[in-house]
């Protein structure tokens, strides 16, 4: 499908710094009507910021951008919408307080200066658009009370609502579950027919594949590569993406098949989520576990860890059950859980290294007149420090001025410093630069050879080949298939989570 | 340290950048203190300058220490709250309500038993009206932590009720009668000294001992900083907010003794403009009123600073009304400034972790 | 889920409030026969009229996502200086010049609330806590703190002081001033429902981030929704100086917390995005009734604050717990949300 014609957008050696650090190298990018473009990269390679850019909600500090034939420094969001410019956030960006129908014309009322709003306006205009797309939403819900997919279609129609010449969609996959995620590359075709230049971001490759005709990958802020969609394959496009080869190389120490049992859960079940849940993990095993988004894989992790817990079942931590009601429970038992969304579940962003290293531990310091012993805080903090060989200028550095692969240390030491049982962790290298990611794995192994019982939920299955002992996959709630020991490949994985 | 085939210059520029950042941080830690120090000492050196006569009198100075330690107490107790992202609007009623508490118990047992039994019983009465301080404080912390209702307006409803009941007990009328051992403390000094600004230091070392050096303190503090973090690495919410609310409860029953203390009697009404006073010195005093950092130091300096800065005031003649202008000059200013210096910081947590990533990933390589 | 129960209770729990209104209402005349008496009901309304004026401009503050102490200093300040401007001049420059001039006064106090807090991105409940103070230093350190007595105040206000719609047979009276009253509530209503300003503000506190990306100019509209509200609070102390008939610099000041407690009562919710007009004129009458008629249903008059009080408490209790209960309720929306 190569259609010959002007770009839409055209964007020119975009640099954008934050605090001096480029977040954006002279970026250029040209988008063309009825061509899916994919901005592909791994997190913090300077996606969102050239996202933020060109709806007009972050200015660049040089560079140029061109659309409807004029050329400018910057746009404002007012300038951009104008322009036909449309951007589906990651969270949506949707107010939750009004209904479905406001959400999607309210930005069509404000484009075109209206005073005053109509209900019977709004209502026309997102039946028009709903009906366009042929979906289904109650229109008269509030947001709030729709369903994440719902909400994201909200989020569509509000996009297509005016005369969108431009869609970008910010990992629009993320929330969704493997029919949603094909229903919306349907949408994504029919816009295509009607000429919108779509703009495609994600980090997911095979949807990345799947859905584009044009990709281009950054990394750390700078473009690597541009081209056809057909001159790339999986493994080209995560060697640019994470600029080397992707090892599958298995650097696991063997297991004592009769080590003592450290978690053994039965029959877990939470109804919507997951059903008759068994898994064991014995000493000094990393139990990997994966599955599609939405199958349930995050939620099993969720629920041993007690931030929603389970409806029934059994987990018995060595040898112990306990019941798992609340966070709490789980970090009384013995379990540590290293969460997705490190910035707001995992750190103190304002708090410093030192702080964030014992905030799960701070009890055991306790000395008997009920003050804490600064001393010992003091050594096992300098201690994990070098263990896991944190690049910070001291322990009293902030966290936020740490890079993705240090900030994840920081969560790992604070949990290190607690000497859990169980530790769980959920995508433990997302957002992490490479380096960094082969020395946490590396960390996790060395955590398991001294007798920690580890599980690592990932996307990432080159990660989970090279470092777990058993992977288990999820799907629709139940493990489905178990690898162990070498008969762990990723090309069977993949084969697997897809069933 | 990721990728050895980058040059050393970049290692080096890494170095300075991080450097750099935490010499940042480490002056946006002290910022609190050194900014309070230096306002203090210009304050007191600029109304001792444009009125020694009556500034530096004796008298006025040891109004100051006089009248400093209900405000610095309350202060601190507002700056609890304001630790773990929260506020305090009832410390000055929970305040009033243990002095009424106190006045009347020692008034009754005055005139039913006597002189002599309302001298022995007097510890029993201060112990009953710091008790009904920190069962208000509870009462907060419950509505806080276990109910969830957010603290503004909590206190806010509390204040009003707490204020409400002192009102209804007093009949809107001002009370008299303390203990002659409170009043007399509040006569005392020891080494010129006054007891009153004695006792606030003593609160200011056990408050900074308490957040500082014991595990519930670093906790507060942390729930302050992210309550989702904490909840994840396991702290309780419950047991942080509780103890915060309750020792805020506390220090206002102290500084409710304090009130006693100053003069013997008691009313609903005594002190209502101390509630923003005491946020302006908090504020001033260098704590985030969005939680997660604050110095005792700096608000016990701030306290002493607002009270120069009134004793000066009343040395120029100037009115009331013009230090309650002055105080909430000094309220906006001083948030308005904190915000042009930080301003390029974060709009949206989580808009801002793609940001944030970009621009850590960055320092790195 | 609308249910027909769901909409009897209203998107803001209307309907709840209106039932607690006719429980205390009904408990009251069964309290004491006195009660049930028109001079009872036109009482409130009387008393309920300036309140709901301030009520109203803090419940479009906390739509926004704000809340603000400042208007009662604002009120008074407008109010009395236009009152003393007048005295001290010795003229009467006429009913609508002395709105408009002190809506003009009330508006430009609002504008500054509005400049520093949306430019600056600050604590609302700081900020206005510490303008309260500076307004009412002002006014009475350079404007005047002296009482302006019925006989000094201008003519044109103190003739509509005593002018009454409607003198109820058995007691009781309708101000004139419930005119104008009604009608801003009116205007306010159909302000948030049917103009663009409106929706922007429950957008904006619904999510202030999300409103800048749709192209909302939010610091742009918070400025006007800043200075509209002073503007309001200076309506409501122009209209508290006529139905009194007097100009106390003093007044006002203190009775914030009763308002911020009705528009609570009422609906709104302190997180932004939530809140209606109706809720608000149903929380005002409830907080008036409560504190009209406790000494009449045998309750001393020292009890109304502590039972204001105790009312917002247990509104804001219901709300916390109604929020707990909706958040367990929908498991799969849950998951969904934080997957």
């Amino acid at each position: 499908m190569t259609v010959v014609a002007e770009p839409v957008l055209e964007v020119h050696n975009i640099v954008k710094t934050y605090g001096g650090v480029h977040a954006l190298k002279s970026v250029s990018i040209s988008l063309l009507p009825g061509e899916v473009h994919c901005l592909a990269g791994e997190n913090g390679s300077g996606k969102s910021t050239l996202i933020k850019i060109i709806s007009g909600v972050e200015r660049p500090d040089s560079g140029s951008i061109s659309i409807g034939g004029s050329r400018r420094s910057h746009l404002t969001p007012n300038e951009a919408i104008r322009s036909g410019v449309q951007v589906i956030y990651q969270d949506f960006s949707l107010f939750p307080n009004l209904t479905a129908a406001e959400n999607i014309a309210m930005l069509s009322e404000l484009a075109e200066r209206r005073r005053f709003s109509s209900r019977k306006r709004i209502y026309a205009e997102a039946d028009r658009i709903v009906r366009e797309l042929g979906l289904k939403i109650d229109l008269g819900a509030e947001v709030e009370s729709l369903s994440v997919a719902d909400r994201q279609l909200v989020a569509i129609c509000r996009a297509l609502v005016g005369d969108a010449k431009v869609l970008i969609m910010d990992e629009p996959t993320t929330a969704l579950t493997h029919t949603e995620v094909d229903r919306l590359f349907t949408i994504v075709r029919r816009l295509q027919e009607r000429g919108v230049a779509v703009m495609f971001v994600s980090h997911k490759l095979d949807e990345v594949l799947q859905i584009a005709q044009r990709l281009t990958i950054l990394r750390n802020g700078e473009l690597v590569e541009t081209g056809p969609a057909s001159d790339y394959t999986g493994r080209s496009v995560a060697k640019a993406m994470t600029g080397r080869e992707v090892s599958e190389d298995r650097l696991v120490a063997p297991v004592d098949k009769d080590a003592a049992l450290l978690l053994d859960v039965k029959n877990l079940t939470r109804s919507g989520d997951f059903h008759h849940i068994d898994l064991q993990l014995r000493v000094g095993e990393i139990l990997g576990i994966t599955g599609l988004l939405g199958s349930g894989r995050s939620e099993i992790a969720e629920a041993i860890f007690g931030i929603r817990p389970a409806h029934s079942g059994e987990v018995i931590v060595a040898g112990q059950s306990h019941k798992i009601d609340s966070i709490r429970d789980a970090v009384r038992a013995g379990i540590g859980y290293v969460p997705e969304d490190r910035l707001t579940q995992g750190l103190f962003l304002d708090a410093s290294i030192a702080d964030n290293m014992v905030a799960s531990s701070l009890d055991s310091y306790r000395t008997k007149f009920g003050l804490l012993n600064r001393k010992r805080i003091r050594d096992s903090i300098a201690d994990l420090f070098k263990r896991l060989r944190i690049q910070a200028p001291n322990v009293a550095a902030v966290v936020h001025s740490l890079s993705g692969g240090n900030a994840q240390r920081v969560v790992l030491a604070k949990w290190l410093d607690r000497k859990p049982t169980i530790l769980v962790l959920n995508g433990p290298t997302v957002g992490v630069d490479i380096g960094s990611k082969e020395e946490i794995l590396t960390i996790l192994r060395e955590q398991a050879a001294a007798g920690m019982g580890i599980i690592v939920i990932s996307d990432d299955i080159p990660e989970l080949v090279s470092s777990c002992h058993r992977v288990l996959i999820v799907h629709e709630g139940r493990i489905v298939s178990e690898f162990v020991g070498e008969d762990i490949n990723a090309n069977e994985i993949h084969k697997r989570m897809a069933a | 340290m990721s990728d050895p085939s980058r040059g050393s210059l970049s290692q080096i520029n890494q170095r300075v950048e991080t450097a750099y950042n935490a010499a940042i941080a480490r002056i946006h830690v002290q910022r609190g203190v050194g900014r309070m120090a230096l306002l203090l000492v210009a304050t007191f050196v600029l109304f001792a300058a444009l009125n020694p006569g009556v500034f530096l009198s004796e008298v006025n100075l040891q109004n100051i220490g006089l009248v400093a330690p209900e405000i610095g107490l309350l202060s601190l107790a507002v700056m609890m709250a304001m630790l773990t992202g929260g506020i305090d609007l009832s410390v000055v009623a929970i305040a009033n309500a243990t002095a009424i508490t106190v006045s009347s118990l020692y008034t009754s047992v005055l005139n039913s038993q006597g002189q002599g039994a309302a001298d022995s019983m007097t510890p029993l009465i201060l112990l009953a009206g710091v008790a009904v301080g920190v069962a208000l404080g509870a009462i907060n912390g419950v509505l806080v932590s276990v109910v969830g209702i957010t603290p503004i307006l909590v206190t806010l409803g509390t204040m009003q009720l707490y204020n409400g009941l002192a009102l209804v007990w007093t009949g809107g009328v001002t009370i008299s009668g303390a203990p002659g051992g409170l009043t007399s403390m509040g006569s005392t000094a020891i080494l010129g000294v006054p007891v009153l600004l004695l006792i606030l230091i003593v609160a200011a070392v056990a408050i900074a001992v308490l957040i500082n050096r014991t595990a519930i303190g670093r906790k507060i503090a942390l729930q302050g900083a992210n309550p989702v973090a904490s909840k994840y690495s396991g702290i309780s919410a419950r047991s942080t907010l509780m103890m915060t609310y309750i020792t805020s409860g506390l220090l206002s029953a102290v500084a409710g003794l304090v009130f006693l203390s100053r003069s013997p009697s008691a009313s609903a009404d005594y002190g209502s403009s101390y509630v923003l006073l005491v946020i302006v010195i908090v504020v001033l005093g260098g704590t985030n009123p969005n939680g997660g950092f604050a110095t005792v130091l700096g608000v016990v300096l701030a306290t002493l600073t607002l009270q120069v800065l009134s004793s000066g005031f009343t040395a120029m003649r100037l009115s009331a009304y013009e230090y309650a202008i002055a105080q909430g000059l000094i309220l906006v200013g001083v948030m308005v400034l904190d915000q042009v210096k930080i301003k390029t910081r974060k709009r949206r947590p989580s808009t801002d972790g793609e940001k944030q990533d970009a621009v850590a990933e960055a320092t790195t390589k | 889920m609308r249910t027909a129960l769901g909409r009897l209770r209203g998107a803001n729990n209307e309907g709840l409030l209106v039932a607690v209104i006719i429980v205390v209402a009904v408990a009251m005349s069964i309290a004491s026969p006195a009660f049930l008496t028109p001079g009872t009901f036109f009482a409130l309304v009387r008393s309920s009229m300036v309140p709901l004026v301030f009520a109203l401009g803090v419940l479009l503050v906390m739509i926004s996502g704000g809340i603000d102490v400042s208007f009662p200093a604002i009120a008074i300040f407008a109010a009395y200086t236009t009152v003393r401007w007048a005295k001290d001049g010795n003229l009467d420059p006429g009913l609508v010049l002395i709105f408009v001039i002190a809506m003009v006064v009330g508006g430009l106090l609002g504008l500054f609330n509005g400049v520093v807090i949306a430019r600056f991105r600050l604590p609302t409940l700081i900020v206005t806590l510490g303008t309260q103070t500076i307004y009412k230093g002002v006014l009475l350190t350079y404007i005047g703190s002296l009482y302006i007595s019925a006989s000094e105040l201008p003519k044109s206000i103190t003739r509509l002081s005593d002018v009454h719609l409607w003198d109820v047979p058995g007691g009781g009276y309708l101000h004139f001033m419930i005119i104008p009253v009604v009608l801003v509530a009116v205007f306010i209503a159909w302000m948030l429902r049917w103009t663009m300003f409106g929706r922007s503000i429950y957008a904006i506190g619904g999510d202030a981030e999300a409103a800048r990306r749709v192209g909302i100019r939010v610091v742009r509209t918070q400025v006007w929704l800043y200075t509209l509200v002073g503007a309001l609070a200076a309506l409501g102390g122009v209209v508290f100086v006529i139905l009194g008939k007097n100009a106390n610099p003093q007044a006002i000041v203190g009775t914030e917390l009763d308002i911020i407690a009705a528009v609570v009562l009422g609906g709104a919710s302190i997180f932004g995005g939530r809140g209606s007009v109706v809720g608000t004129v149903l929380g005002v009458v409830l907080v008036q009734l409560i504190n009209n008629n406790l000494v009449l249903v045998g309750i001393p008059s020292t009890w109304q604050r502590a039972a204001v009080g105790m009312l917002l408490l247990l509104g804001v209790t219901a709300q916390a717990l109604g929020r707990t209960r909706a958040r367990k309720r929908p498991v799969i929306v849950q998951k969904e949300v934080e997957a």
